[in-house]
């Protein structure tokens, strides 16, 4: 029969372990996240190298911006129709509407969720931190194709619009996370 | 006067008042010993359950008619709401299941003199206060700009934790239930060991009573799932602080979503955390009170192994509104459903054991089939909402509401009363009255029903939960609702009638195995209440016992 002090030792090891697992989860989480586009979380290029094809994708975009950040945040078009491979170019306009000079990171999202992995951007504002004086107005400018791999996907067949959706955050200078910047993924 | 069921009064005190007993201070406050422990624990589930009790009667209270009329805000409200779920989960049912009855028989269960490390559990015990004076610190230090206290609910997702609660009321409660969590791990290593390997010879697994099998899978899901909370919570405390981590937070790479994913890897499973040892509890009664050895025992063990693992895949469909892909959600739809086939195995298995048997229907078995009854209600509901395209219009609304409440506030507090009337001899060596017992059941029982029946109705129709004021249309049915809290708060109040005229007033003395024939487990051997250290030689089981 083994030892009560045996079992306790290997059961606050099992205890242990899933606390570090519990930690563990978040790199873990944004890897997964990052690498497969899963929960919407659009994938990032060098280049659109791809060949285009004739199905046509409308893209919407939207803007919100956090709450406690005194700026407007506004696509310059509502919407634009893309063909799959083709390269998009489309414009925000954001304004400080506050007293002080503030940085501000975009963070972004794609809808719906499953075509996440296909929407890849080559250039973004979203990937540097924007600083905005006061009463200030800015263009942003973002970049992206549709991978045609799309279309070679059942489960994507009826997709006749996405939607690129940015937030704005407040932040501090120089403390954008590594993870918002990554480089290529494919 | 009525003879109680297989009554055998004892000629003399029982051996339990000549024990070299410890003096009252080190007797309660160092206290080592299994069943005092468990004694703690139920009084300290009793207190907690009036507590979280009067929070939620002064919730009826406020619905029972629109506008707002007893509480200042809406953060007021929510801080009642949040601080109700928190202190009936953590401070009422696992404290009474786990650690009251817990402690109470596992070790008489399978024939151990007491628990493997008496020492730890005392720690275990004593970190549970400490905890719920954290919380209640929580009510009177500021939350938020709008008054004191957490409103952010039970789930406690950012960033209404975070950045909408800037005050130090979170940070009590991530203190408080961080002891509850490290209290209920070495509760749950304490057990576990104790299971393993402290059985009496001939003792095996496959010969262990049902109620030492629940708090077993119990344990298993405590070790595995809490942790996971502890570290949720831990990155919670550390995105609060000013520029702390930013796991959770957005503008800085977290991911809010993430909490949520965390917080149900935990919660899906702490719902069986408080409903398999009330499994246990009432397979024993059932099959006391049908005369029978319970139906296919080895299912019902593996049952609840199944329902601890499986438990483990699901959490997501609490979370089927975050913009999840189609496939995922049809997998954990899948993975949910899979669940109900093992709880079926129970609920039917229970039906066998009383088929053909010769029913009695004492008090305990009344809570016991109410029970059974209930959570069935609470299951059906359940299987309805884990339905993906079902749950988008039923999430958050009171239809959840109700769902939850008939499996835990039926469910898991009804075994606690079923458990609590079956053993109440055995653990105080007096009988409670059946009359008063009575009345505390069947107000009890109308009472709950009242007040959450129609809040499926409510939900139906499209009522959020988690708000202080409604449209007038809903008037009606939260006027009934709240009527069942008074007939619930009279039943209250008969319980503590039957404890003050059981244990104060009448004091009537109980034999070894009050209840007869059909007690077949090892309590029942021991003296009512049992000696202070039992089984000084251990027990041996036949190798044709029953279970
Ligand atoms: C057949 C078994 C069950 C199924 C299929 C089931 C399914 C579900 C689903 C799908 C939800 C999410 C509803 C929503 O938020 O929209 C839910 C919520 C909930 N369930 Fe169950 N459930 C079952 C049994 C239980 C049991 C046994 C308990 C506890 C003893 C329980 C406690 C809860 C709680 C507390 C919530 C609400 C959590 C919250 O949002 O605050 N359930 N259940
Ligand atoms: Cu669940």
């Amino acid at each position: 029969m083994p030892s009560n002090k045996k079992t306790m030792i290997i059961l606050s090891g099992v205890g242990i372990a899933m606390l570090g697992l519990g930690f563990a989860s978040d790199p873990l989480y944004d890897t997964f996240c990052r690498v497969t586009g899963y929960g919407g979380t659009p994938k990032i290029a060098d280049a659109n190298l791809t060949e285009i094809i004739d199905r046509v994708v409308t893209v919407e975009f939207d803007s919100n911006v956090a709450q406690d950040l005194p700026w407007k945040f506004r696509p310059d078009q509502r919407r634009m129709d893309v063909k799959l491979g083709q390269s998009g170019l489309a414009y925000y306009t954001v304004e400080n509407t506050g007293d002080e000079a503030v940085v501000g990171v975009a963070n972004f999202n794609v809808m719906p969720i499953k075509a996440a992995p296909f929407f890849i951007k080559t250039d973004c504002f979203c990937f540097e931190e924007t600083v905005i004086q006061p009463g200030e107005k800015l263009n942003l400018p973002v970049i992206f194709f549709i991978d045609p791999q799309m279309d070679e996907d059942a489960r994507l067949e009826e997709i006749k619009s996405v939607t690129l959706s940015y937030t704005f955050f407040p932040t501090e200078a120089g403390t954008m996370p590594p993870q918002m910047t990554a480089t290529a993924t494919n | 006067m009525v003879a109680l069921p297989g009554e055998n009064t004892p000629a003399e005190p029982s051996s339990y008042d000549d024990d070299g007993k410890p003096g009252f201070f080190a007797r309660w406050f160092y206290s080592t010993n299994h069943k005092d422990i468990g004694t703690l624990y139920l009084i300290f589930g009793i207190i907690s359950g009036l507590i979280g009790g009067f929070l939620s009667f002064m919730m009826r209270m406020e619905l029972a008619d629109p506008g707002i009329q007893f509480f200042t805000n809406e953060h007021q409200y929510l801080v009642y709401v949040s601080m109700h779920g928190l202190i009936m989960i953590f401070f009422m049912v696992m404290p009474a299941l786990i650690g009251g009855f817990g402690n109470w028989f596992v070790p008489i269960m399978v024939g151990a003199p007491d628990m493997a490390f008496p020492r730890m559990n005392n720690l275990s015990f004593w970190l549970l206060p400490t905890a719920l004076i954290c919380l209640l610190i929580s009510f009177v230090v500021p939350g938020n700009a709008n008054g004191n206290g957490f409103g952010g609910s039970w789930v406690m997702y950012p960033p209404l934790s975070t950045t909408g609660h800037p005050g130090p009321a979170f940070d009590f409660i991530i203190i408080g239930l961080l002891a509850e969590g490290f209290s209920s791990i070495f509760g749950a290593i304490n057990f576990i060991t104790t299971i393993l390997n402290m059985r009496a010879p001939g003792m095996t697994l496959h010969k262990m009573p049902l109620f030492a099998w629940s708090v077993l899978v119990t344990a298993f899901l405590l070790l595995l799932a809490l942790p996971v909370l502890a570290a949720a919570l831990f990155m919670l405390f550390t995105d609060r602080i000013a520029g702390g981590t930013g796991f959770f937070d957005p503008a800085r790479g977290g991911d809010p979503q993430m909490f949520q994913h965390l917080f149900w890897f935990f919660g899906h499973p702490e719902v069986y955390i408080m409903i398999l040892p009330a499994f246990g509890i009432v397979s024993h009664i059932v099959s006391t009170f049908s005369k029978k050895p319970i139906f296919g025992y080895l299912g019902m063990a593996y049952a609840m192994v199944a329902i601890g693992v499986v438990g483990f895949v699901v959490w997501a469909h609490h979370m089927y509104t975050v913009g999840m892909d189609v496939d995922l959600k049809a997998y954990f739809l899948a993975a949910t459903l899979v669940i109900a086939v093992p709880t079926g195995v129970k609920i039917f298995s229970w039906l066998a054991t009383m088929w053909g048997g010769s029913i009695r229907f004492t008090i305990p078995m009344q809570w016991a089939l109410a029970f059974i009854f209930l959570f069935v209600v609470g299951g059906v509901t359940g299987v309805m909402l884990a339905n993906a395209g079902v749950d988008a219009y039923l999430h958050d609304t009171y239809y959840v509401v109700a769902h939850f409440h008939y499996v835990l506030s039926m469910g898991a507090v009804f075994g606690i009363f079923a458990g609590f009337y079956y053993w109440f001899g055995k653990m105080f060596g007096v009988m409670y009255n059946k009359w008063l017992a009575a009345a505390h059941f069947w107000l009890f029982f109308i009472g709950v029903n009242v007040i959450f029946f129609p809040q499926h109705f409510l939900g139906l129709n499209g009522m959020p939960r988690r708000y202080v004021d409604y449209p007038e249309e809903f008037a009606i049915w939260n006027a009934v609702s709240s009527y069942g809290a008074w007939i619930t708060l009279a039943g209250v109040a008969f319980f503590f009638l039957m404890l003050i005229e059981a244990l104060i007033l009448n004091r009537k003395r109980v034999g070894d195995n009050y209840w007869g024939e059909g007690a077949t487990t090892l309590e029942w051997t021991l003296s009512s209440p049992p000696p202070y250290h039992q089984f000084n030689t251990l027990p041996r089981i036949e190798d044709n016992a029953e279970h």
